[in-house]
């Protein structure tokens, strides 16, 4: 029987890829535990898409964007670079042209295209599934997949754009005031700003506020947490809390729990997470206010800026304030990004995706709507106008085989050449100049300092020092079992995340640059976040008490 | 194996990067660019991994990693690795055919700059960045003790700091790639720094030249006023020029640099001749274009040659700050255009 490729043309194949590049890095942030099919083919075709597009339009002097393939559920990447000096000159000339509207107007540039992607998810939303005709349904999904593609090159762009200042600003720190990003006043001078992300968790708060209001404190805090939803039901308080809180879920609730997969609920779908969520803030007592912390954090910004600004020299001044304004957008960026792009198009993803699969189950070509987890596109249009004719079953079972094969057999970090070395190949992921190799994949590398006799080196993502129980979280479903005080100890965290940040004193990430979510958000909730560790989750276990020493990215685990 | 591990300068360009390391590859680039720099060759990393494999150091090496194991965590274990490992390699004579082949190139530079034993610096050209300071050593004097001194800067790529580094990356011990840079040691009359951008006004329409007598080390500290000229990039005309009271200069000795007091008689002297400066400023702007950007760059005249072989360079890199210009965006998105060049 012919076997079909996941991601056709992009699937892993070692003898040519290795042609194309010695080195090829798994991304561990988005693609463990191992992708679906379904998702993998989105992710692979359009991210490696948006990645050159973005690099295109911006023309990076250096990096064409990144190459993706395909290995057993993984994403492996790497970097096109630029080959030739007087292609990179070239390059300049337009990139100097092409970053200024991110330097002219940022807001506008990225409200824009905010309210563009908008416009397209309230198109798609606008098909009722449950009536439509099949021939409607596919319809949607080629529209859904177009704009997974538009968002990837929004996505990209923007990023590009965006990392680029950030990176301009953190060297002139270094050569004007002597700071870089792993020192916490650099982590002042960006953080202390409101965005979407935060916005949803400040909902969630106020909706905790409530519950305790109308005395529903019980109902969250007695029994199972997958029950919460029902119990309210019961009573009149509580269904009128859950028809403000759908409601609530209908406007911000488009989010998968795993940012980058599909087979997860969305917060529509299963508000279970953010009902947690919200038990969450009721347990953390009354006292807490969310603003009143932002508020210290930006009172500390604006000291941080203008210790900073005095150390620059006068005629300076005009531009590098101009660029430190620029440059603190990228934290609200990587916040707001995820919110609007990623996870509101993954969702829209999955809506149709399950929509399609519904209708399906019912006209036999399949015998469960999540078995469109398995297929892939071109498959889906095989069967998508008459499913009545079509039985996909022998391609699902044989991928639904394939992938738990996948669950059971991590992917190895990167897949080298033979004579090649990690070390050369992060050689040439630092040569490339990519902002996002650099702030995001890649950061800096920890500083081992025997006399700290620390357990763990890292570098610093959020200043700070604390001392709590450590919780190694491996996966979103364990994230119910956060206690108040925890440190937080995992691979990386993701947007979903968020709200646990209220509740937790420290943070511990195996992997991480200072523009990765873990990062951004300690930095906004002010506490100490030390990242690029590698061996955190390995080293911890939950219940060991850990301190964490931010400003000097240390780990030491106290009781052995 | 027939690979070549030697390299003439002007085999090289800036993607040479990952074979001999940034500085020997930039030298590279700089000779295609029109920019005389120090005669010489360039090792390549190939050249230190083959002489580890042919004289069994390397083997040597993972072995005592491999005893050593889990021990090597301790930071007082890791000084004493990086003594055993040094002496390892520096006990290790250079194979016969290695060394034959070095020998070679050294007799060429000594022809081509017309002097038997001609000095030499040998420095470390790292492909990658690794913490530690690598070795560099200055007037090295005939073919017996460049061979010594090449396997020194090898050996000093372990040093406990970047022993300690490798542990923590993984990264296998008797791996380290770098090259070696084999220059002619110039006999500096003096030397300075041109940039091609006023730093003060942000001027483009000038060329700085700062000069003093001896190496350049005295101009780029910034520690004695130097010899300051302007030149207009259109005229070529010298719009001003400052003759300082030079009373110190930094000159080479035995075993490095010292600062030394500028005899009496140079001391108002200009150190450059007009030509001099001329040709200064032609290569300038050569490179300028070439990049199409504000350069800051080193220079060094030899007292052994005569003009125009005598002006060598040594760095060229964008310059780093001119004064905000009246449109901020456009000054923001040039230095944005920097970051990729780093």
């Amino acid at each position: 029987m012919k076997v079909y490729d996941v991601v056709p043309g992009l699937e892993f194949d070692p003898e040519r890829d290795f042609e194309l590049s010695p080195a090829w890095f798994l991304d561990g942030t988005h693609s463990v535990p191992p992708w679906t099919p379904m998702f993998g083919w989105f992710w692979v075709s359009f991210c490696r898409h948006g990645m050159q597009w973005g690099a295109e339009k911006l023309s990076l002097p250096t990096v064409k964007g990144w190459d993706w393939r395909f290995m057993n559920g993984g994403g492996y990447l790497t970097l096109l670079l630029v080959k030739s000096e007087e292609e990179k000159q070239r390059r300049e000339k337009k990139f100097r042209e092409a970053i200024l509207p991110f330097i002219k107007d940022y807001d506008g540039l990225w409200n824009g295209f905010v309210q563009e992607i908008l416009g397209r998810y309230e198109a798609l939303k606008q098909l009722d599934l449950d009536t439509a005709e099949n021939i409607d349904l596919l319809a949607n999904f080629e529209e859904t997949i177009c704009t997974c593609r538009r968002m990837w090159e929004i996505h990209m762009y923007m990023m590009y754009g965006t990392y680029t200042a950030y990176i301009l600003f953190e060297n002139m720190c270094r050569e004007l005031a002597g700071i870089d990003d792993t020192n916490p006043t650099f982590h002042q001078l960006v953080s202390g700003f409101d965005n979407k992300v935060f916005q949803v968790d400040k909902r969630l708060w106020e909706f905790s506020q409530r519950a305790r209001e109308d005395g529903l404190e019980k109902v969250f805090l007695e029994g199972e947490v997958d029950g919460i939803k029902a119990r309210l039901e019961t009573v009149d308080q509580g269904r009128s809390f859950m028809k403000d809180f759908s409601a609530f879920m209908n406007e911000d609730g488009w989010r998968m729990q795993r940012m980058s997969e599909i087979n997860l609920p969305t917060w529509v779908e299963d508000p279970t997470p953010a009902l947690v969520n919200v038990k969450q803030f009721l347990q953390k007592g009354g006292d807490f206010n969310l603003e009143a912390e932002r508020a210290k954090i930006t009172e500390a910004r604006l000291e941080a800026e203008k210790a900073v600004l005095e150390k620059v020299p006068r005629e300076m001044r005009g531009w590098f304030e101009q660029l430190m304004r620029l440059a603190q957008k990228s934290g609200v960026f990587s916040e707001e990004h995820d919110h609007y792009l990623d996870l509101y198009t993954h969702a829209m993803i999955r809506r149709i995706v399950l929509g399609m699969g519904k209708r399906w189950k019912q006209e036999g070509a399949i015998d469960d709507p999540e078995d469109m987890f398995y297929l892939q596109p071109d498959e889906v249009r095989r069967a998508g106008i008459n499913p009545d004719q079509f039985d996909m079953r022998y391609i699902v079972e044989r991928r639904r085989a394939e992938w738990e094969e996948w669950c059971k057999h991590p992917n190895p970090p990167a897949l080298l050449k033979e004579g090649f070395d990690l070390d050369q190949a992060m050689g040439v992921l630092v040569k490339s100049n990519d902002p996002i190799a650099s702030k995001v994949v890649v950061g800096s590398m920890p500083q081992v300092r025997p006399e700290l006799k620390a357990d763990l080196y890292g570098t610093c993502g959020s200043p700070g020092v604390a001392e709590g129980p450590a919780r190694v979280i491996m996966n979103e479903d364990e994230l119910s079992l956060i206690q108040e005080g925890d440190i937080l100890v995992a691979a990386s965290t993701s947007p979903s995340w968020t709200p646990i940040f209220s509740m937790i004193k420290g943070v511990i990430v195996d992997r991480g640059a200072s523009l990765s979510h873990a990062a951004i958000v300690g930095r906004e909730y002010g506490i100490p976040v030390v990242m690029n560790v590698f061996e955190g989750t390995t080293k911890i276990r939950s219940g060991q008490k850990v301190k964490v020493d931010a400003n000097m990215g240390t780990v030491y685990i106290l009781d052995k | 194996m027939a690979q070549k591990w030697i390299y003439r300068l002007d085999e090289l360009r800036s993607e040479h990067n990952d074979l001999v390391g940034k500085k020997c590859a930039n030298l590279g680039e700089m000779v295609h660019m029109g920019m005389r720099v120090p005669p010489g060759f360039a090792i390549s990393v190939d050249g230190y991994e083959r002489f580890m494999s042919e004289t069994g150091a390397g083997d040597e090496i993972r072995k005592y990693v491999e005893e050593a194991g889990e021990s090597l965590r301790k930071v007082e274990k890791q000084v004493e690795a990086g003594r055993v490992i040094r002496n390892i390699i520096e006990s290790k004579d250079m194979p016969e055919a290695m060394k034959a082949e070095l020998y070679g190139f050294y007799d060429e530079l000594c022809e081509t700059v017309g002097k038997p034993d001609v000095a030499v610096a040998t420095r470390s050209s790292g492909a990658v960045s690794m913490p530690g300071q690598m070795e560099t050593y200055l007037n090295v004097k005939g073919k017996r003790e460049v061979v010594r001194k090449v396997i020194r800067v090898w050996s000093s790529a372990f040093t406990t700091r970047a022993i300690a580094f490798r542990l923590e990356k993984g990264m296998d011990m008797a791996k380290a790639p770098i090259g070696v840079a084999v220059l002619k040691m110039v006999s500096a009359r003096c030397a300075g720094v041109t940039l091609t951008v006023q730093p003060t006004t942000g001027d483009l329409s000038k060329v700085v030249v700062e000069g003093n007598w001896g190496l350049g080390e005295s101009v780029v500290s910034g520690e004695i006023t130097p010899d300051s000229f302007v030149i207009d990039k259109e005229t070529k005309e010298v719009v001003s020029s400052t003759i300082s009271q030079k009373l110190r200069m930094v000159v080479f000795r035995k075993d490095g640099i010292a600062m030394v007091s500028v005899p009496k008689e140079l001391q108002g002297k200009p150190c450059l001749e007009e030509k001099e400066l001329q040709e200064i400023v032609r290569i300038a702007l050569k490179v300028e274009s070439y990049f199409d950007m504000p350069q800051d760059m080193e220079w060094v005249i030899d007292d052994d040659m005569s003009f125009p072989e005598n002006l060598f360079w040594v760095q060229t890199r964008p310059a780093k700050f001119s004064k905000k210009k009246e449109d901020d965006s456009e000054y923001l998105a040039e230095l944005m255009t920097r970051i990729f060049k780093m």
